[in-house]
């Protein structure tokens, strides 16, 4: 990629792209994917993460010796909001580009980086997160999977949980016990683990949808190299909470896109059967618009001071902010549908209103629940005592 | 003083300065049960003295020549310490009276030569704040026009020296006035309030000499309007973090059970919660700030959204911070009592809730 781009020829760049794209090979794409759609058009998908790898618009502001290209960070969140305008697929590279690519930025070797980087910025490699586990949740410092290292690898066995896309992934950055006598957040170790080997078992999780995209990850003396070891052994809480701080608020913008057009669609669907005339519910629906102005003008803001994006108080901020407001809008959208909502179609096929009515419960559960963040705000916003 | 952003902290930091040590919550306290209800002796130093009016007012017309940003960073001061008077309305009139454009430009001179304090009278019995229902009249022509009517729940008119006034001509045209309360006709009646920070009158006019500030055929009292809601939301918005602030410091220090309250769960999950509502307001205030600052299309709608948004995060705050400071909250000499007050009186002023959201939502297109 050539010389710096002005903010209006980005925009005008990608928006072409992704207008030529989805009228053309990827057409049947649109729309599929994300937020309680993670099972659809998966084989589609993967193609279109290759085609996104290809036309160069995977790891914006990455070093272009690992397949980057030079991007400000408006113009990161330029590429997302014109990405949710399209209407373009859900990502399934979004792990691997959100998550481990700044993690092996940050704190990879060499080698990691010259291995991973490129096969992440080209969509060939989709990779999934080994965080959670039955045992630690909100307390990921409870993680109990262990590695034990033999030669020049590790083996690993455990049980991972609430890993997406784990199905269809080639890679996974495990969080695990390197020292067996370890406790709470010493003694862990990032590895990264290839999917694709005898030791590994991927079962998915039926979520209350009635579809699947979390999964368990069982590992059963599975392999990781010693060399694929992220930081130093024991280390690896540190590297993980630097994933955890890569969040940098600059999908903010485009994922309130997709927000603003799910608000106008249940008030379109409200202004159709009459609920608008409930002023019940037209109360309900123009607090919805405000609250989006809100989280609109709060992300302005944020984003206008924070040179290096986010902090993780602001991220937390926001995280609660957005998940509160999307669990609502789930509520909305079936009491606009009335009694109708209730008729499923054959199998539990679910519609637009009832599939975000069921999965926006996720929304302040996974990342670090609503009950996690309010305490990182207090502690380290407000500085109230442990 | 050129209004470059470190300008701009300088004069916030100098009026704040002023502020903590002449108008602090103390003071308000004492003040606001007082005669006057206000503090001439501050009135005096913020205007003759640091020349406040002056500051956004044009350099032709005599003022300082500063942007918006300056004036509402004064008024979000004066709001984190609920100053009562007719400071915050002033510089609200000031910066409406700048949107209005040349017609406007004869009172601003008038209120730096004569260091004229001013009250906005929008609403009448019966009308509310619904312009399209104004009922005041207004005969004559050109500059000399008679004013009859009743305002009511008039902000800052107990201090202030001049009325900015919304009434309706012969031809049905709603316009701005700008009243000399000493003039002939002129019946300013000031209450007791339920929010004691904020004394409201009621504004009788009989025949009363006036002078049209806005020019035929725009929306003048639109302007009006929208930059009291904006007064309304940048005062919420500074008070909800100043009433926040003082809560969690309390907290820190209260000890029950042998630890500081502010350690326990269920308390803090609150104040988290109220934080995030803060920050929602201060962002939704910034908002309407640059929105003023640039004359954006959207004015009436952020204004109104920013009340709404804002009176709303004070009045939560404020109700949280009786109950999170127990007993002692209660009290009279607490001051969570005069934020709370505060906050309803924001809510009430320039639209109820169900007004403004119904207005929101015609501005939006919902």
């Amino acid at each position: 990629m050539g010389a710096p781009v002005s903010d209006e020829q980005f925009r005008a760049e990608i928006r072409g792209w992704l207008r030529e794209a989805l009228t053309g090979p990827f057409a049947e794409a649109v729309g599929t994917g994300g937020e309680g759609r993670e099972h659809e058009a998966h084989e589609l998908r993967r193609e279109w993460e290759r085609h996104l790898g290809r036309a160069g618009w995977i790891g914006l502001s990455w070093p272009t010796e690992y397949g980057g290209r030079p991007a400000t960070l408006a113009q990161q969140v330029i590429f997302h909001e014109e990405y949710a305008r399209a209407g373009a697929p859900g990502r399934l590279g979004h792990m691997s580009e959100q998550l481990l690519g700044p993690t092996l930025l940050a704190f990879g070797t060499p080698e990691q980086k010259a291995r991973f980087l490129p096969r992440i910025t080209s969509g060939e490699d989709i990779w999934c997160q080994g965080y959670s586990e039955p045992g630690a949740g909100s307390d990921l410092a409870g993680v109990r999977t262990r590695a034990e290292r033999r030669g020049d690898h590790y083996v690993i066995t455990g049980q991972k949980v609430w890993t997406s896309l784990a199905h269809l992934a080639d890679w996974c950055f495990v969080l695990c016990r390197t020292d067996p006598g370890s406790t709470r957040h010493a003694g862990l170790s990032y590895l990264l683990v290839p999917m694709n080997q005898p030791g590994v078992t991927v079962r998915p999780i039926t979520q209350l949808t009635g579809t699947s995209e979390f999964n368990e990850v069982f590992f059963d003396e599975a392999v990781a190299a010693v060399e694929h070891r992220v930081g130093a052994e024991g280390e690896g809480w540190k590297v993980a909470m630097g994933t955890l701080g890569f969040e940098r608020g600059v999908s903010t913008l485009g994922q309130q896109i997709g927000f603003r057009r799910r608000l106008d669609a249940v008030i379109a669907r409200a202004r159709s059967n009459g609920a608008w005339q409930e002023p019940a519910l037209r109360d309900r629906l123009v607090d919805a618009y405000i609250g989006l102005e809100v989280m609109r003008h709060s992300a302005v803001r944020l984003l206008a001071s924070a040179g290096e994006g986010l902090s993780g108080l602001e991220a937390s901020i926001s995280k609660l902010q957005w998940a509160t407001w999307n669990r609502s809008l789930g509520e909305l959208a079936v009491d606009v549908e009335g009694a109708g909502a209730l008729l499923t179609g054959p199998g539990y096929e679910l519609d637009d209103a009832q599939t975000h009515f069921l999965f926006s419960r996720a929304n302040t559960i996974y990342g670090g629940s609503n009950e996690i963040q309010r305490n990182i705000i207090a502690e380290r916003l407000l500085g109230l005592p442990r | 003083m050129t209004g470059t952003p470190e300008d701009l902290a300088e004069i916030r930091a100098s009026v704040a300065e002023v502020l903590d040590g002449q108008a602090d919550l103390r003071r308000t306290h004492e003040v606001m049960v007082g005669e006057r209800g206000y503090d001439p002796l501050l009135h005096e130093l913020l205007t003759a003295e640091l020349g406040l009016l002056g500051l956004v007012v044009p350099e032709h017309l005599g003022g300082l020549g500063l942007d918006v940003p300056a004036a509402t960073a004064v008024i979000e001061e004066l709001g984190a310490r609920l100053v009562p008077g007719a400071l915050a309305t002033s510089l609200t009139a000031i910066l409406a009276a700048r949107a209005l454009g040349p017609s406007a430009e004869p009172l601003l001179a008038r209120v730096v030569d004569e260091q004229l304090t001013l009250a906005v009278a929008l609403a009448e019995d019966g009308a509310g704040w619904d312009l399209g229902q104004t009922a005041t009249r207004a005969t004559g022509a050109g500059d000399e026009w008679a004013l009859t009517g009743t305002k009511t729940v008039v902000p800052g008119a107990e201090a202030a020296r001049v009325v900015l006034v919304t009434a309706r001509n012969e031809g049905g045209e709603l316009g701005v006035y700008a009243v000399d309360r000493a003039a002939d006709g002129v019946d300013v009646r000031t209450h007791m309030t339920l929010d004691q920070t904020r004394r409201l009158s009621t504004v009788r006019l009989r025949e009363a000499a006036a002078t049209r500030v806005d020019a035929p055929g725009g929306d003048g009292a639109r302007v009006l309007l929208d930059h009291v809601r904006a007064m309304l939301a940048l005062e919420s918005a500074a008070a909800a973090r100043a009433c926040l602030d003082l809560t969690v410091d309390y907290l820190k220090v209260r000890e029950q059970f042998g630890r500081p309250i502010g350690s326990f769960q269920a308390l803090k999950h609150r104040c988290a919660d109220l934080a995030v509502a803060v920050a929602g307001a201060r962002a939704t205030a910034d908002h309407l700030v640059t929105t003023l600052r640039t004359g954006a299309a959207t004015r009436s709608h952020d204004a109104a959204l920013a009340k709404l948004v804002c009176a709303d995060t004070l009045m939560t705050v404020a109700a949280e911070a009786i109950q999170l400071h127990g007993g002692i909250g209660f009290t009279f000499e607490h001051h969570a009592h005069l934020f709370f007050k505060r906050g309803k009186s924001a809510q009430l002023l320039a639209g109820s809730a169900a007004a403004v959201r119904a207005e929101v939502a015609a501005l939006a297109g919902l």
